[in-house]
């Protein structure tokens, strides 16, 4: 079955769907990623295609440091992404809270508790190249082999 | 018999469209809306709350952090309202220097909006075309401050960096670049038969509306209601300020008035290099007790910010009235209302340019 493996690690390499969820960040790393599909950066070109939407997603990008509305909504669109799948934490708000982990804060950093977080994408915001460089350096490690990851 | 039922269209929180979570309950009549209602409170982060007992130093992250889109904004009026507690003294080159820094920051908002629109409205060679001109203006603004969004440029008593000889002759550059890029982008904008099907007489927002329901910037002024901020502010009036006003309080109007308030800025950004001398741009100042309420014209509208400190220049109450809210309501409530169809919806939403995260902080 070694040819099929082959094949779908071809197709899957240049197939990356990705869904952005904001679970209370201040918009930076929203319009960071935003930046990302720009000509300048050119996400499509390594095979990532941003729709937006958890059915048809590999990888879940998260901004924010999660507010309570969101404790059972993460979870749903969490579960609707089917696998292989991995998140990405986007920005300090979902590693620490950043600026918003203080007294009288209504945020629950880190989203690490809520959902299992793949990868950490540190800086307030972090560049475009850098949210582009941890999605390319972490498809291959999730989706390469993936029917043989049990053997 | 065909029957028509009344059904109820939920959008989001999770939505293509969506740059930010929130939740817009449509009743519909087969696909026409009657009425809409719209559910906040999915980014709420109580920074308000965290800025009380906390010095400036502290409180000028904070308020750069209420938005992402608009920070330069936030950081002027928050730390302007500050310098009136204590009257600082601004020097002339450090208020030119916040307008340039402010102007920036508007035109990457106003196209990120319009990309946004044309995203929506499914033109997507105009969007791309749009976000990669923005890459322009947060190139400019990198140039200047070091940083691309959180920039904390703007300080009391004036800004941290000078803005050098190079450094402004590659800025002139970029302006001119951004003007004749978008000359041919507005001219497809006019030109597309398409656009005009999708924008043209959708979301109809009249004056008396937009008195009515209080709301601000783009959207008003493209309903003919002047209330415009920065016709009020110092160094605006220096500059010879005037807004720029629509009859059509359609999609189409808000969208071009966008277009046409960056052809503007890049126009008092090049008045305000001609009018610049050199000079100190930083006098200092110390932050003493007192209230201020000061308001700016943030991309989408009025900002106001209500400050009290302490003897020690901490913030003992601070409340902060984003433009968003008007305008979010606005839309739901008046131009959602007899739209046609379920993405008509969507892209009218998008006109209004909504911030969730300004609004609910």
């Amino acid at each position: 079955m070694k040819a099929v493996q082959d094949l779908k690690n071809a197709v899957r390499s240049r197939s990356i769907h990705v869904c952005y969820v904001n679970v209370g960040s201040c918009n930076g790393c929203d319009i960071e990623i935003l930046a990302c599909l720009a000509p300048r950066y050119d996400i499509e070109q390594y095979g990532i295609y941003v729709h937006n939407n958890p059915r048809e997603a590999d990888i879940l990008l998260i901004t924010g440091g999660f507010s309570p509305q969101w404790e059972d909504k993460l979870k749903m669109v969490w579960d609707k992404i089917p696998e292989p799948k991995a998140a990405i934490a986007i920005g300090n708000c979902p590693i620490s809270g950043c600026v918003f982990n203080r007294e009288g804060t209504y945020l629950d950093p880190p989203v690490s508790k809520h959902i299992p977080i793949s990868a950490e994408v540190p800086g307030c915001p972090p560049r475009p190249t850098e949210i582009l460089a941890a999605v390319l350096s972490l498809a291959p490690v999730i989706f390469k082999d993936y029917e043989r990851k049990d053997e | 018999m065909k029957k028509i039922v009344d059904v109820s269209l939920p959008i989001g929180p999770v939505h293509p469209v969506f740059k930010e979570p929130c939740r817009i309950k449509c009743v519909t009549n087969g696909e026409y809306v009657t009425s809409a209602e719209l559910e906040l409170g999915y980014v709420k982060k109580g920074i308000e709350r965290i800025m009380v007992g906390r010095p400036w130093q502290e409180v000028m992250f904070l308020a750069e952090r209420v938005c992402g889109i608009c920070s330069v904004i936030h950081n002027y009026v928050c730390i302007e309202g500050m310098e009136r507690i204590n009257d600082i003294p601004v020097p002339d080159r450090a208020e030119y220097l916040r307008v340039v820094l402010n102007e920036l920051d508007r035109i990457q908002s106003h196209l990120l909006a319009n990309y946004s629109y044309c995203y929506t409205i499914e033109h997507e060679t105009l969007a791309m075309y749009l976000l990669n001109l923005r890459e322009t203006a947060m190139d400019a603004l990198e140039l200047i401050t070091g940083a691309r969004v959180t920039c904390s440029y703007i300080i009391p008593g004036g800004v941290r960096f000078d803005l050098t000889p190079e450094k402004e002759n590659t800025l002139r550059g970029m302006l001119d670049h951004i003007d004749s890029e978008l000359t041919r982008f507005v001219h497809m904008f006019k030109g597309g038969s398409m656009i005009a099907l999708r924008s043209k007489d959708v979301g109809m927002f009249t004056r008396e509306e937009a008195i009515e329901s209080h709301s601000v910037g783009p959207t008003a002024r493209a309903s003919n209601l002047d209330n415009d901020c920065r016709l009020f502010h110092p160094i605006y009036k220096k500059l010879e300020f005037k807004s720029i006003l629509l009859d059509d309080g359609d999609n189409y109007s808000r969208i071009m008035l966008r277009f046409l308030e960056i052809f503007q800025s890049t126009k008092l950004i090049r008045s305000c290099l001609a009018q610049m001398e050199p000079g100190i741009i930083r006098g200092g100042g110390i932050i003493g007790e007192g209230t201020s309420k000061w308001s700016g014209e943030a991309p989408r509208g009025e900002l106001t910010y209500e400050i009290s400190t302490d003897e020690f220049g901490r913030v003992k109450k601070i409340s902060i009235r984003t433009p968003s809210i008007m305008n979010i309501e606005a839309c739901v409530h008046y131009m959602l209302k007899g739209v046609d169809s379920a993405a008509d919806v969507t892209s009218t939403y998008i006109s209004s340019d909504p911030c969730i995260a300004c609004n609910e902080r």
